[in-house]
């Protein structure tokens, strides 16, 4: 029930003279999963008042100096993501502690960061887009949205999500120095740097006049979807654009199914270890957006009878963007009750379309139990194109 | 509330009592919209912590505002004088499922859909399902005696409630009823608690009844072209001696609101839908189906849809559920009310509505649980319009004169709070009120608990 938080924001429009941190505070405590408002009879936009809120105090009280930097500087500019990704990978390796785990190397943070063990995923050298040809994937009727995550932290998605798209037969053409999606800076309560983000690709999209837009990353859609619409004033010289450039965007797991590139995969091989597969339904993408079908389709078509429906799917990750950074305790609890719900009902693989709930769940996998793989569909598509 | 209690409330709750605004504005309301700050909300985690603040709240004379998850529907839980305000939602758990006596021990802050939840994975059932079931507590359900669809096969909260453990407006802990199907020793003090709004007590421990779970249902939905042959099928039904476990009423203007997005045929000359679900064993489920069909048939149906699978039926049940929130359609205020009348009355209940609405001129759609003979009155005013809002409140009024002349009565399953606390008299006479005070100042001789519900201030002087 979110009742709580709307009526702290209604009181603050009214006129509340309370303490502005004490408000911050309480309308930092949401994961913007959409729960509340799919199940509220009146369809209140908890969501939109929640980030509308945040973005008013923000105003207000300022935007801390880390998230200025990140969502001001980096997030907008495709060289100083790359730049970033290059130092934190560094310092990984020289700070942080190596543990192993079913879905690829982590590092654990000290103790001292008060952050409970929070691991992080080794960085990459090179980023998804560093890996391209020169010339490669410039030019095509459909574009790829790679994501920040996708391109600079799991380069491997990327690589999969591209060379799957690639079997539509269609020509991918793959979003170059593209800025983040906007949605961090958001939901953070930042407009200004949320606006930028949405300024720099909006433009150049919509130029590209592209048949489709497509997105791996359930999360960026939502904001190119839905939030984009919500935050941007109508009279923004953008709007037009952004309502047109909207409706070209869609789901990976939908654009697979709609260009028949996965009724074109190989039978899946029968009786492997069946039912181990399992599908995390992405708050943003199965619920605020309803495609949670698509994706378990995807995967029925790509990896046969090992998949079936994961005990949880619908449980959130708990990551909820910078939620996470802000009280991670209370995100790592949600988490680990997620992971280790769909382990105790027999999961070995979690599958999903999200690059939030990636980086918890293996975050959290890393955690309790290391054999737990986490991945997103393209990569289990790309593996039944390559290996059969 | 000044320091010294408040000193006296931090040491008793430390970190679980909060007094900042911000904190208390998270406590100030339901959902009636009704907004009142409390002073403090505190939380409790044991009876003897609620014991402990009720005797505070008597020696510093501050009032006790228990409370659920807020999701009341006449202010039972908006502290209107101020004072703690008591959330129960951390003393949330199941103590015992007794599978072989069909008992279960809660405590007054477990979600009710839990509950229900639970009961079922041990092939029992909890019925009682108000419409914020995936969120409201069993302590606030028994506050207000919650009812909900299947009230008109299986009853409402009290008819489940065997047995309570509750601290007094004096701070006493006691425990009323049984744990047995029998039991009539002395007054029967649990239902008196049952629906008293935290105005006598505040329930610390629930002994529930369950009942098997039914075997399986089927959903029948019938069209009419008028309320009067919908609400006359209602009455015919139960005439038959069928009792449905869910009896779904909505009107033209409810049909009308979701037309377009029902995912399912509605006949352009549908005035009245009936949604109607029998349940029980396989065999009596599908000859009581086929009557009921038969039924709606014989007053005047235009249409009727049966489905007996799970998904078949929840398409059914989209046509219903889908009303709430398209109500805003018609206008953005609403104002809802609960009436009930005895079935046979209905159709000349929804005549008299249909009359007050084109009287008055005033936008009122109505549905509800009709198995019951509970029908949710709806106005939907534009909220700005100061004339409309004066022409609704008369309605109201003129609509609960109606129900009592009718044998019905004011509420059937929201209480009555604040919202009706000036129509009290009109149904209970003021006998009835005056012994219901009595009950009170033998209960709560301070006015403790919850101070400014169920009865109108000048009532409260009177005493």
């Amino acid at each position: 029930m979110a009742r709580g938080k709307v009526a702290l924001v209604d009181a603050a429009i009214s006129g509340l003279d309370g303490n502005a941190e004490a408000l911050q505070e309480a309308l930092s405590d949401c994961l913007l999963c959409g729960r509340c408002e799919r199940a509220c009879p009146n369809q209140v936009r908890v969501e939109e008042i929640i980030m509308k809120g945040r973005a008013d105090l923000a105003e207000e009280m300022g935007i801390p100096a880390w998230k200025q930097v990140v969502f001001g500087r980096v997030m907008p500019s495709a060289a100083a993501k790359n730049a970033a990704r290059t130092a934190a990978a560094s310092a990984q390796k020289l700070f942080l502690r190596k543990v192993p785990t079913g879905s690829g190397l982590h590092y654990r943070f000290p103790e001292k960061f008060g952050w409970e063990g929070r691991t992080v995923p080794a960085l990459p050298g090179t980023s998804f887009l560093g890996s391209l040809a020169h010339g490669e994937a410039v030019r095509g009727e459909v574009i790829l949205f790679v994501g920040c995550v996708f391109d600079h932290v799991f380069p491997q998605v990327g690589r999969a999500a591209y060379e799957t798209l690639r079997r539509s037969g269609k020509k991918i053409s793959v979003f170059r120095d593209a800025a983040c999606c906007g949605l961090p800076a958001l939901v953070s309560g930042d407009k200004a740097s949320a606006l930028r983000c949405v300024e720099e690709n909006i433009g150049r999209l919509s130029a590209a006049s592209p048949e489709r837009i497509v997105f791996p990353c359930g999360s960026c859609l939502l904001m190119f979807r839905r939030n984009v619409l919500s935050f941007l004033p109508k009279g923004h010289p953008l709007y037009g654009q952004a309502v047109r450039v909207a409706d070209l965007c869609e789901d990976y797991a939908s654009f697979l199914l709609e260009t028949g590139v996965v009724s074109r995969l190989p039978d899946p091989p029968k009786g492997e270890k069946a039912g181990r597969i399992g599908y995390h339904d992405p708050c943003h993408l199965s619920g605020t957006l309803g495609k949670g079908g698509e994706g378990r389709e995807v995967l029925r078509r790509a990896v046969g009878d090992s998949f079936a429906e994961m005990k949880g799917a619908d449980l959130c990750c708990g990551y909820g963007g910078t939620f996470n950074i802000r009280d991670y305790p209370t995100s790592a609890r949600i988490g680990q009750n997620k992971v280790s719900v769909a382990a105790e009902g027999g999961t070995a693989v979690i599958a999903t379309a999200c690059s939030g709930c990636i980086l918890q769940m293996r975050d959290m996998a890393a955690r309790t139990d290391p054999s737990l793989r986490v991945v997103h569909l393209a990569e289990l598509v790309f593996q039944a194109i390559s290996h059969r | 509330m000044d320091g010294q209690p408040l000193s006296a409330l931090r040491d008793l709750f430390g970190e679980r009592l909060f007094t900042s605004r911000e904190q208390r504005i998270c406590y100030s309301y339901d959902a009636t919209g009704t907004m009142s700050l409390p002073d403090a909300v505190a939380f409790p985690v044991s009876a003897e912590e609620v014991r402990r603040t009720v005797l505070l709240a008597n020696e510093h004379r501050f009032p006790v505002i228990p409370r659920g998850a807020g999701s009341g529907f006449s202010g039972g839980s908006v502290p209107v004088q101020g004072g703690l305000v008591l959330s129960l939602e951390r003393m949330d758990r199941i103590l015992s499922i007794d599978t072989e006596n069909l008992v279960a021990v809660v405590e007054p802050g477990v979600v009710t859909e839990t509950l229900k939840e639970e009961a079922r994975k041990r092939g029992l059932f909890y019925p009682p399902d108000p419409a914020s079931l995936k969120f409201c507590t069993i302590g606030g359900n028994i506050a207000e005696c919650s009812g909900g669809m299947c009230a008109v096969k299986y009853g409402v909260t009290r008819d489940y409630v065997m047995g309570l453990e509750a601290v007094l407006g004096t701070g006493e802990l006691i425990r009323t009823g049984v744990t047995t199907v029998k039991g009539v020793v002395g007054y029967d003090l649990t239902r008196l608690l049952v629906g008293s709004e935290g105005t006598l007590g505040i329930v610390t421990k629930a002994i529930l009844k369950l009942i098997p779970f039914p075997e399986t249902a089927a959903t029948i939905l019938a069209f009419f072209r008028s309320n009067h042959d919908g609400s006359s099928a209602v009455a015919g039904i139960i005439r038959e001696r069928i009792t449905p476990c869910a009896m779904e009423l909505m009107d033209r203007t409810a049909i009308d609101c979701v037309r377009e997005e029902a995912d399912l045929p509605v006949p352009d000359d549908a005035g009245c839908a009936l949604l109607i679900e029998v349940d029980g064993p396989r065999e009596s489920v599908s000859t009581e189906a086929d009557r009921v069909e038969q039924a709606c048939r014989q007053y005047g149906a235009i249409e009727v849809g049966r489905a007996g699978d799970a998904k078949g039926r929840e398409r059914l049940w989209t046509l219903r559920r889908s009303i709430s929130p398209a109500l805003r359609k018609v206008n953005p205020v609403k104002i809802n009310e609960d009436i009930v009348v005895p079935r046979s009355r209905l159709p000349e209940m929804m005549a008299f509505l249909a009359d007050v609405a084109s009287r008055r001129n005033l936008k009122i759609v109505n549905f509800g649980h009709a198995g019951d003979g509970n029908v949710h009155v709806n106005v939907m005013i534009s909220g700005t319009d100061e004339e409309e809002r004066r022409r609704a409140d008369e309605a109201v009024s003129e609509i609960f004169g109606k129900t009592v002349a009718l044998g019905g009565t004011i509420s059937g399953e929201h209480g009555i709070g604040i919202s009706k606390a000036p129509f009290l008299e009109m149904e209970v006479g003021p006998l009835g009120v005056s012994v219901m005070k009595r009950l009170k100042g033998c209960f709560d001789p301070n006015g403790i608990l919850n101070p400014g519900k169920i009865f109108m201030e000048e009532q409260m002087a009177q005493r």
